[in-house]
């Protein structure tokens, strides 16, 4: 069986030479049709939540996914992508961008966060508010505040697009474009955004970073847990006495879980500003002195922070330096990743 | 290879004398009634045990995961592939098609009552992208907080304080699920399923019995809930709304029909 389609891949390769625009688009398709190694999981790292076994990454199905995340249309009236409020050299966090616009209608003051490592986690949102990464999108795509649309509305601008038509086939096989194939496309490419290549991770630090890395291990990993640097609950870290946002509270409907959120991930943390689900601190000094002095005492404050943690300047310093070394050049710049040619 | 062949004979020969044996089937309609009388989206006012006046917009509900009761207490629930959403049914006034759903597959013998689940079980719930019923895009799941709507009842009433007089109720989730199970027993008579007769089980589902059964709501007091909490007692109220008003069992054409 494998021999014979062996035999067969020089007729393949003289077609693919041969052939004109359409043929060879749909050898290409064929070609890129096969499951990739995008999915894989880094060494001495747990194993993921989301399953891609359901939805297994192929080269199309991932490149149709970075095409629908970095395009306006998807947008009401055009103008908003995926990709406009999660920007890849902010490791698709929002840059200057202390709230984006009102994801949640009744709770818009949230700040957009990094995007990496996603299959990792077991619910998404600052609160936790979704389950399955596949459902994601849904909440950008039908908020009037964001991207506006409705999900019938992104099916009919996308099935009326041979581009588009074409490359769902390519991806899913024969069938109309749907709701599933748009979701399971997107989640192809964002349960795929995987940042494991910092110094951190190849054990680059200087002595002072190691000091950092140690004070770290000491204070903060209880919540940011290595090696994705949270634990994925959802706790208080003193932000405010009254929290104006209900957090973790609105879902659970937990008097004590109002003002909680999920502890994010720090890779890439020194490029994500601004920080905290509003966005309130603008640099990672700022946070860090909110940790040693600028702890509020409340019903939903974790009793690890309860009083500030010790941490004189100096500490504080070879903190930062140390969250420094979880910026992932490669990921940041990684092409594949990148906004696709039209 | 050649000892996969038998199997794969056999296989193929049992699931063609399957195919070959008649499909069976229950079918359920549904009518919307508020009180005794028919329900009539937007024109026609009803009152409530409140004595309070209103008319129905929208009135959309999941029934899910039906099964079939014998007499001898054991039950028959159809079985589906893994991702399919043949088990789920969503029900709307507006759609006039969706008031009748089958139950197909069933085996011949005597059955004294149906179940079925108002709503979404909690695994499918917090499944992932999903097709047929279960699709995002028929306006039943909530985007901002993943999950589905398992009922939607929307209308006017003068007593509404809320913009236009409107209310809006949307009952979902919930720690425990607001989804409840129904068993509506056939009564006297069972319904009889054999190659010659077709039943039909005709419900009639009341509206009134929504905002009335066993938690009387005020549309004054109450004209949005849309979160679990609020919407905790018509869960208990849209349980109560269903009652098997006939059975009815005709000839049984063949091929199907
Ligand atoms: C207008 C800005 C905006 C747009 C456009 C936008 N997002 Fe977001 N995104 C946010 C904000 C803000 C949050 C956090 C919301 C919250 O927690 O309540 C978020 C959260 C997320 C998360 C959860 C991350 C986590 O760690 O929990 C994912 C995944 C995501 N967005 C993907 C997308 C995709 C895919 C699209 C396009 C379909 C998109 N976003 C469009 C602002 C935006
Ligand atoms: C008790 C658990 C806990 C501990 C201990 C903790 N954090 Fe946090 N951290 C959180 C939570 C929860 C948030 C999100 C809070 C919010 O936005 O409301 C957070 C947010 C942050 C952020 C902002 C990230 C972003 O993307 O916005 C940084 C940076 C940070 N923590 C660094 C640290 C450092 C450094 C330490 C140790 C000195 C530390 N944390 C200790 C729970 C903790």
């Amino acid at each position: 069986m494998r021999r014979r389609a062996l035999a067969l891949l020089p007729l393949l390769l003289v077609l693919l030479l041969a052939a004109n625009g359409v043929l060879r688009q749909r050898l290409a398709d064929f070609v890129e049709s096969f499951p990739t190694p995008r999915a894989a999981v880094p060494a001495g790292w747990p194993a993921p939540q989301y399953d891609f076994s359901g939805n297994p990454v192929t080269a199309s199905g991932f490149e149709l996914g970075r095409r629908l995340f970095h395009d306006p249309r998807l947008s009401l009236d055009g103008s908003i992508s995926c990709a406009s409020c999660h920007q890849q050299f902010a490791a698709f966090a929002h840059l200057d961008h202390r709230v984006s616009h009102g994801l949640h209608g009744a709770n818009g003051t949230r700040n957009a966060p990094a995007l990496f490592n996603l299959a990792w986690q077991p619910a998404l949102m600052w609160d936790g508010a979704i389950h399955n990464l596949e459902l994601q999108p849904l909440a950008p795509l039908a908020n009037p505040v964001e991207m506006g649309e409705t999900l019938e509305g992104v099916l009919v601008k996308l099935r009326a697009d041979a581009g588009y038509r074409r490359r769902f086939e390519a991806a899913f096989g024969p069938g109309e474009i749907d709701s599933r194939r748009v979701l399971l496309a997107l989640t192809q490419f964002i349960g795929t955004l995987r940042s494991a290549d910092s110094r951190y991770d190849r054990g680059e630090l200087s002595a002072r970073e190691r000091e950092g890395l140690a004070l770290f291990r000491r204070h903060c990993a209880t919540c940011h847990r290595e090696p994705l640097f949270t634990d994925y609950s959802y706790r208080g870290n003193g932000l405010d006495a009254d929290s104006a946002d209900a957090g973790r509270g609105a879902i659970s409907g937990k008097a004590a879980e109002r003002g909680r959120f999920k502890v994010p991930s720090l890779r890439n943390v020194a490029v994500t500003a601004p920080y905290m689900h509003d966005g309130r601190f603008d640099t990672l000094s700022q946070v860090l002195r909110h940790y040693a002095s600028g702890i509020r005492d409340s019903a939903a404050l974790d009793p690890a922070l309860r009083g500030g943690l010790a941490l004189g300047p100096e500490q504080q310093q070879a903190l930062v330096a140390f969250l420094e070394t979880l910026t992932d050049e490669a990921f940041l710049q990684d092409a594949r990743y990148a906004e696709p040619l039209p | 290879m050649s000892r996969l062949i038998l199997p794969i004979l056999a296989l193929a020969l049992g699931l063609a004398g399957c195919t070959r044996a008649p499909e069976l089937d229950v079918e359920i309609d549904i009518s919307h009634v508020v009180g005794s009388e028919p329900l009539r989206l937007d024109d026609a006012i009803y009152r409530n045990a409140a004595g309070e006046d209103f008319s129905v917009s929208r009135l959309r509900y999941y029934l899910s995961l039906p099964r079939l009761r014998r007499a001898d207490g054991s039950w028959f629930a159809p079985l589906h592939p893994a991702e399919s959403a043949e088990a789920y049914h969503l029900v709307d006034e507006a759609r006039a098609d969706s008031r009748r759903l089958r139950i197909a597959g069933v085996p011949a013998g005597e059955y004294t009552g149906v179940e079925f689940l108002v709503g979404v079980d909690e695994a499918r719930n917090h499944a992932g992208a999903q097709t047929g019923a279960l699709d995002p895009a028929r306006g039943m799941f909530w985007t901002w907080k993943s999950g589905y709507i398992f009922l939607v009842l929307e209308g006017k009433s003068p007593q509404s304080p809320a913009p236009g007089g409107r209310f809006s109720y949307h009952l979902g989730g919930g720690e425990p699920s607001l989804a409840r199970r129904v068993y509506l027993p056939f009564g006297e008579r069972p319904v009889r399923v054999e190659e010659r007769l077709r039943p039909t089980v005709h419900l009639a589902v009341d509206v009134g019995a929504l905002l009335s059964a066993v938690n009387p709501v005020r549309i004054a007091q109450l004209p949005e809930a849309m979160d679990p909490v609020s919407a905790r007692p018509l869960a208990d109220n849209a349980a109560a709304m269903f009652r098997v008003d006939h059975l009815h069992h005709e000839p049984r054409r063949r091929g199907g029909g």
